[in-house]
């Protein structure tokens, strides 16, 4: 209870944070949009824009907008787009299960990588494979991955024919879900998934390698060896549990991350996935799309972390918060 | 009455008969059999626009193009080019939706429609039209609280709207308006009418009061002027559902990442052979972040591309070019330099502001941009050196205005600052204003791309010689606009004057304060924008020169005037070096896929006039039928990967 109370403050003061660094730079979005005109030469309809702002109520002050904002929020109305003239709920909402493919795909790539070999370099520290791994996973963490993105696009190009960038072949685009939909996605997801997914699982195994090697070298381990427990129940049992409290943690930003996708490879691929939504919309400070989708993004990170603090309670007695109040 | 019917009757028939007969567009043959749409004669005004073509094509296929976001679908309106009155290659202003113009004394335009011509939707197109914008739009106080545009109003005037016919309309000032055509014609053009059939039921006026309420809710708009003007986006062309006078209408509702337009059944212009155009049955613009879009198109995932490509794509796109199958063109554009310096004439600092008021000051920066090394060095020769001016495919062009001061010349240049006075030299050399600060020129750019970095670069180097040091400081597009605006920066380097290409029917307003957007002299622009309200009035002489030249120019609609009050502002222009040019008609790559033709090999690639591909007319460009299953087969599903 204590734990959902806490929430709301955080929220409020979130939103106060987000609005704030939305409204920073000068201007609004039509000031963005007139200059952005001009540069390409072509002229603005001044007094369209004059009509908008007033209508959106631009020339109102700071707290009133916000309220506004806000109020709309708790009504589940997450304001307007001025960039696609349409309501935020509906341009985000046509993103979010691809985003959510691409993202889910991702993690399980990951976990389904990074922990056998995360495993194996911990109890074989040392050894030839350990280092081997090591490398590939520094290389990956090394390697930054929009790089990484354009190599892998070039090469699917040119020897599978893949189209660049997107998710899908452009003639299934707004069509319903066929099966050659499905095989066109499968096709494509794997350069997204395994770019994003690259950075993650080396950043994991390194993690797990870390983790699981303290763990090793405790006390209780080695008990457990002398006693003559058979060695692949001596290092799930116990060790490997132990080791894995980070990855329950971890789990309060995965949620937040599985909504906005990699941003910077997604702008890279033109995924079209929120992620380089989200950032055309602070560019051109499009204040409703921007604000709202970063607030849902931060609720999702306030649930996910109550979340993980619930499971980490549940597998690890030594953390709950009445516990300590008991003794 | 009976006689009225049958000369109307014959007219309709005897332009038919010196023609090809009509022919149906496979496209629609099913729907027509079918009786959902009408046969193409009776779909066609009565007097067709006849494209003149060099090689008539077939109708069919379907045309990819790339763009970076749902804002681009106004690039269809702009490529779409219908317009009441549009330019030709040649820059002359021909009636084009127009059936003929007729101008007295430039203040009297009478424009007559073609008969039968319809909206996309089927509904006439009329006279009713352009009094619903006039009347019910434009002088509505909701919808357009800051009244008529202002290419309507001369001097405050507003015209006499006169309805004569179904098909005739005609506007009257008392003093010429000589704005009033190329506006009309222009990429982004001014729209005095709108589909009012369709428009009706979200004006107050006409809609009934109750169902009006519940669109606005059902939309979640503000209020019924909110809605009307979120459905009436001729130019931003987002709504499938406003009809449409342009070849392709779009039938994707956004938001999406693929839009496709399909051809207008209305549509009013026919070829030789009696084929209605456009010939392209559809558009599909799939969306891809611009930075990609080179690479997707050196794909062959586009048919028709020149936006967001760049000339230091050519290679690239060249060497894929085979394999690919298109062809890569190279187009001039149209600005008058690709990028110049402006020296901020406003700008606070009242030293620099002396400084950059001497016209001495400004040619000695002028002469030490060695132009020939930028060419050679970014643009591989291939463009035009010389001054921020009009280029050699004007009729107003001028060698003299293109190379004044724009030869290299260090020792003239030197010359001429230590004669201003410029003698005193810091440790290294460098040269010290009057008051000991050093002569240090910061120009701010917009960092958009790294041309503009790698040209300050050149000139960096050549300045070092004068005993100038430049720095660059790339901003934020808005701050850096707001920076000049405001008199803070010194010198910005940005794009030239946007039209190069001008006639003297073309007002010349770049070459006058007239707008807060010039920067070289923000304040003056704005003081003219505002009337006088803010900003301030300039007070150089030739400046004011410049803006007497254009308020006369304003006031005649004779030729030979406008073209010598061009000559004169293009004199001043060229004699006080308002603007430092670099070089120009830097080439545009154009992209153009082996199975679409019609495309000029030559062109030029300009915004206004030429709305891009627009003044090229693309409801004549056709697709080759014979290699469209094998290329569409290719370009759709990929091949399986290999096992």
């Amino acid at each position: 209870m204590h734990r959902i109370l806490i929430m709301i403050p955080t929220l409020i003061a979130i939103s106060i944070v987000i609005f704030i660094i939305i409204n920073l730079p000068q201007g609004n979005y039509f000031t963005t949009y007139i200059a952005e005109l001009q540069e390409s030469g072509e002229p603005a309809d001044l007094a369209k824009i004059h009509f908008l702002e007033t209508e959106y109520g631009f020339d109102r002050p700071l707290w009133e907008q916000y309220l506004f904002w806000v109020g709309g929020l708790l009504r589940g109305d997450l304001g307007y787009s001025f960039s696609y003239n349409l309501p935020v709920a509906k341009v985000v909402g046509d993103r979010l299960f691809l985003t959510f493919l691409v993202s889910f795909t991702t993690i399980v790539f990951t976990y389904l990588v990074a922990f056998p070999i995360g495993v194996y370099s911990a109890t074989h520290q040392y050894s030839w494979m350990d280092h081997c791994l090591t490398l590939v996973g520094f290389l990956g963490l090394a390697t930054p991955s929009f790089l990484f993105a354009l190599v892998l696009l070039y090469l699917a190009n040119v020897y599978f024919g893949i189209s660049i960038g997107g998710l899908m072949d452009p003639q299934y685009i707004d069509q319903p879900w066929t099966w050659g939909k499905i095989f066109s996605v499968l096709a494509h997801i794997w350069i997204p998934v395994i770019v994003i997914g690259t950075a993650g699982t080396a950043s994991m195994i390194r993690r797990l390698r870390a983790n699981l090697l303290d763990e090793l070298q405790k006390q209780y381990v080695v008990t457990a060896r002398a006693k003559g427990l058979p060695p692949l129940r001596a290092l799930f049992k116990y060790p490997l549990r132990m080791a894995l409290n980070p990855f329950i943690s971890d789990i309060g930003s995965l949620l937040p991350h599985i909504i906005s996708g990699a941003a910077i490879v997604s702008v890279v691929m033109s995924l079209p996935t929120t992620g380089p939504m989200l950032l055309e919309a602070l560019r051109s400070q499009d204040m409703y799309l921007a604000g709202s989708f970063l607030m849902f993004m931060s609720f999702l990170t306030v649930i996910g972390v109550f979340v993980s603090d619930l499971a980490l309670a549940v597998l690890d007695p030594r953390i709950r918060l009445q516990a300590g109040r008991r003794r | 009455m009976r006689r009225i019917g049958l000369v109307v009757a014959l007219l309709a028939v005897v332009p038919g008969a010196a023609r090809a007969e009509l022919q149906e567009t496979p496209f629609f043959e099913q729907d027509v059999t079918g009786g959902k749409l009408s046969r193409l004669h009776e779909r066609l005004p009565s007097d067709p626009a006849v494209a003149g073509l060099e090689t008539v094509g077939n109708p069919g296929g379907e045309l990819r193009m790339l763009m970076s976001g749902p804002k681009d679908t106004r690039m269809m309106v702009v490529y779409g080019y219908a317009r009441l009155v549009g330019y030709t290659p040649a820059l002359k202003l021909l009636p084009d939706i127009l059936a003929a113009v007729d101008v007295q004394d430039g203040r009297v335009f009478t424009l007559r429609l073609r008969s039968g011509h319809k909206w996309s939707d089927g509904h006439p197109f009329t006279s009713e039209d352009f009094r619903y914008w006039f009347e019910d739009v434009a002088q509505n106080s909701q919808l357009s609280p800051s009244g008529l545009p202002v290419t309507l109003m001369v001097q405050g005037e507003l015209p006499r709207f006169e309805v004569l016919d179904e098909t005739t309309i005609r506007y009257t000032w008392t003093r010429p308006n000589p704005l009033f055509l190329p506006a009309l014609a222009g990429a982004d053009p001014l729209y005095i009418y709108c589909p009012s059939h369709y428009l009706k039921q979200f004006h107050e006026k006409f809609a009934d009061k109750a169902a009006l309420e519940s669109l606005v809710k059902k939309s979640n708009q503000r209020n019924w002027a909110a809605l009307h003007a979120r459905m009436d986006t001729m130019y931003r062309n987002d709504n499938p559902n406003l009809p449409s006078l342009e070849p392709w209408v779009l039938k994707t509702k956004p938001p999406s990442d693929r839009f496709i337009f399909e051809r207008n059944p209305y549509y009013y212009r026919i070829d030789d052979a009696g084929h209605q155009l456009p010939y392209i049955d559809r558009v599909v613009m799939s969306i891809a972040d611009s930075k990609i879009i080179p690479a997707k198109t050196g794909a062959g995932e586009s048919d028709l591309q020149a936006r967001y490509l760049r000339f230091d794509n050519y290679t690239f796109l060249k060497n894929s070019a085979e394999r690919n199958k298109y062809s890569v063109r190279l187009w001039r554009t149209g600005p008058g330099s690709q990028l110049a310096l402006y020296p901020n004439l406003n700008v606070n600092d009242e030293t620099w502001r002396a400084l950059m008021r001497d016209l001495r000051f400004r040619r000695a920066l002028s002469l030490a941009v060695n132009r020939h090394e930028i060419n050679q060095a970014i643009y591989f020769g291939l463009a035009i050196e010389g001054q921020n001016t009009l280029l050699p495919q004007s009729p107003l062009y001028e060698p003299d205005y293109r190379s004044a001061s724009a030869n290299f010349d260090l020792r003239e240049a030197n010359r001429l600052l230590d004669e201003i006075g410029l003698t005193k030299r810091d440790a290294e050399g460098m040269r010290l204003l009057p008051d000991n600060r050093p002569l240090e020129i910061i120009v701010e750019n917009s960092g958009e791309s790294t041309e503009q970095s790698d040209v300050l670069e050149l000139i960096r180097d050549s300045w070092r010689h004068i005993g100038i040091r430049l720095f660059a400081k790339p901003l934020q597009l808005t701050l850096f606009r707001r920076r000049v605006f405001s008199g803070e920066t010194l010198m910005s380097i940005d794009k030239g004057i946007e039209n190069g290409l001008a006639t003297a029917a073309m007002p010349p307003w770049e070459f006058a304060p007239t707008s807060q957007q010039q920067l070289q002299w923000p304040k003056w622009g704005q003081y003219y924008e505002t009337k006088g309200k803010s900003g301030e009035a300039p007070d150089l002489h030739s400046a004011v020169r410049l803006k007497e030249l254009y308020d006369d120019w304003l006031g005649t609609a004779l030729q030979p005037d406008q073209s010598r009050i061009w000559h004169a502002m293009l004199q001043i222009w060229a004699d006080k070096i308002f603007s430092i040019g670099t070089v120009a008609g830097v080439l545009q790559p154009i992209v153009v896929s082996d199975r679409l033709h019609n495309v000029p090999e030559e062109g030029f690639y300009n915004w206004d006039p030429g709305a891009f591909f627009g003044i090229f007319k693309p409801d004549t460009f056709w697709l080759d039928p014979s290699d469209t299953s094998a290329k569409s087969a290719a370009a759709g599903i990929s091949p399986p990967m290999q096992p």
